[in-house]
């Protein structure tokens, strides 16, 4: 079984008493859409900076289908919250990127680029430059970018976290369809309860102090979408509000004893 | 690519519904009365050119200011015709200008060719940031005419001397533009090419240089403004062509017709230089100042 997994990792930042991340392990499995939820200071980041390849465990081991992860590398692409397309490429360019540097020939990479655009719905996009596009057109982009070069794995970083409302939702909705569609595992990290509770077929509460999972579960709400509920249905029904403020009091606990543990 | 005013339309169009990102709204607002503004300035500068003009040529014409000292417009004209068939000094205008013109080119290109590599070398490694770094600051305040004599004894008054004087007066800009572009690389745009695949000279050539070249560009502009002026400088000492020579043996004779054109034409090719870079810098780097 190829899974992306964390073993009790631990990472240290200079200067800093305690660890960013504490014995934290976690495994992504082939069709998971593993989505970590937690406050800043919780080392979400931290995490999805370790399976990328950024940051290095000072204990601990990350592994992708059996081998040590010990750099970045073009079976995990990230999609970050902003700043990281290039705006002297056009959009079709910035898609085609990824398989540009690995020598595949141009003809072919526009192809895939055109066919990874109609993906998420930017058909028309592929002449426009990223600062010609809204923010939500750039995170599409963005996460076209990272499928076009036959990754196997998304990691995420709050990538809807600048986009307004309204936005978000529409992005969110998008994700389960390419998700569905590009048959890709996801890592996403995000501080939106709704979000995360929506998206995840599997969700890692983490607090601070030192970071750590606090609660894993497996909400099961991307799936009722996927059955053909509306967005907004899910998020209105009962369960999700209930469980919702679950997670919100589990949050504001974790939260409160470190600070009890210190006085 | 949008022409000015169907990307001015759609962004005031683009303003009106909901769930427009701030930034657009923010810009169309900021842009209209930016085209208006820039209209005007063209207008209110032609006026102020125009009205030295005209002061020019009353005070010439009025017989308060001798033609030794103050010639009139059209003289100067006159002399632009003939110093450009006939020459002055052994030279036709278009010599003198060449040979000027050669100077900085050849100073630029040396400039370039030396200077984007060690500002790169500067912006990535910390280690030649602190060697380099000293060396840079030391010599790029002193006024480069200061160490002209210096040169001239070292090689002479020959070209040599010249264009690298030049040289070096190009050399520091386009080094610290350099290095400080390439030091400012967006982290993020470093990684998403790493997680892409991309090998270390891949992002030099596709991600840091692409991104530094705004900056650079305006390291070459800021060095060849002062290149020039020190170009016109080092041929008053020592030349037998160009711009500088041809002023300066003009006014050795009192021939204030050509030391007024020889001025002029300075000025046009610096303006003309300036523009030039501007011009291609927009086209080269057309995200520059658009986007975070």
């Amino acid at each position: 079984m190829s899974s992306l997994s964390a073993n009790q990792v631990t990472v240290r930042y200079p200067g800093q008493t305690r660890p960013a991340l504490a014995g934290v392990s976690l495994d992504i499995g082939p069709d998971d859409l593993t989505v970590a939820l937690g406050p800043s200071g919780c080392g979400k980041t931290t995490l999805l900076n370790l399976f990328a390849g950024f940051v290095k465990p000072d204990s601990g081991t990350i592994s992708f289908a059996g081998q040590p992860v010990t750099g970045p590398g073009a079976e995990r692409a990230v999609v970050f919250q902003h700043d990281a397309l290039l705006p002297w490429l056009n959009v079709r360019d910035n898609v085609a990127f990824g398989l540009r540097l690995q020598g595949v020939a141009k003809a072919e990479r526009l192809a895939r680029a055109d066919e990874v655009l109609r993906l998420v719905d930017l058909p028309e996009a592929g002449g426009r430059y990223s600062w010609q596009l809204s923010g939500g057109q750039r995170q599409r982009v963005g996460i076209a970018r990272a499928l076009a070069s036959h990754s196997q794995v998304l990691l995420m970083d709050e990538p809807f976290g600048a986009l307004d409302a309204f936005t978000r939702e529409q992005m969110q909705e998008l994700l389960l369809k390419v998700w569905q569609q590009a048959r890709r595992r996801i890592f996403l990290i995000t501080h939106d309860i709704e979000e995360a509770l929506f998206l995840a077929t599997e969700l890692v509460l983490m607090s601070p102090g030192p970071g750590r999972i606090v609660e894993t579960l497996r909400p099961g709400f991307s799936q009722r979408y996927r059955a053909g509920e509306s967005a907004r249905a899910i998020k209105s029904d009962p369960a999700f509000i209930a469980l919702r403020e679950q997670l919100l009091a589990t949050l504001f606990d974790h939260r409160r004893k470190p600070e009890e543990e210190l006085a | 690519m949008n022409t000015l005013e169907t990307s001015l339309e759609q962004r005031l169009v683009a303003a009106a519904p909901k769930g427009v990102p701030d930034e657009i709204e923010a810009e169309a607002a900021a842009l209209s009365p930016s085209v208006w503004a820039q209209y005007r300035r063209g207008w209110l500068s032609g006026i102020s050119l125009l009205g030295l003009l005209a002061l020019w040529w009353g005070l010439s014409h009025s017989g308060i200011v001798p033609p030794l000292f103050l010639p009139s417009p059209e003289a100067v004209l006159a002399k632009l015709i003939t110093v450009s068939t006939q020459g002055f000094m052994d030279a036709t205008l278009w010599q003198h200008l060449a040979a000027s013109l050669q100077r900085i080119v050849l100073a630029l290109a040396g400039a370039v060719l030396l200077g984007i590599p060690l500002g790169v070398l500067m912006g990535v490694s910390p280690v030649a940031r602190g060697l380099l770094d000293p060396l840079i600051e030391a010599y790029r305040p002193v006024p480069p005419l200061a160490y002209l004599p210096l040169i001239v004894i070292w090689f002479g008054i020959g070209e040599l001397s010249k264009v690298l004087l030049i040289f070096l007066a190009v050399l520091a800009p386009v080094i610290i533009a350099t290095s400080h572009g390439v030091a400012q690389v967006s982290r993020n745009r470093l990684r998403a090419a790493q997680t892409l695949g991309a090998s270390r000279s891949q992002l030099l050539w596709f991600v840091i240089l692409p991104e530094a070249l705004p900056e650079i560009l305006t390291g070459i502009r800021i060095g060849l403004g002062t290149g020039w002026s020190t170009l016109v400088a080092a041929e008053l000492v020592a030349a037998t062509r160009g711009l500088g020579f041809m002023v300066q043996s003009a006014a050795q004779f009192l021939v204030t017709d050509v030391v007024i054109l020889g001025i002029a034409v300075i000025a046009v090719i610096a303006f003309a230089l300036e523009l030039g870079l501007r011009l291609l810098q927009r086209r080269l780097a057309p995200w520059h100042g658009q986007l975070d």
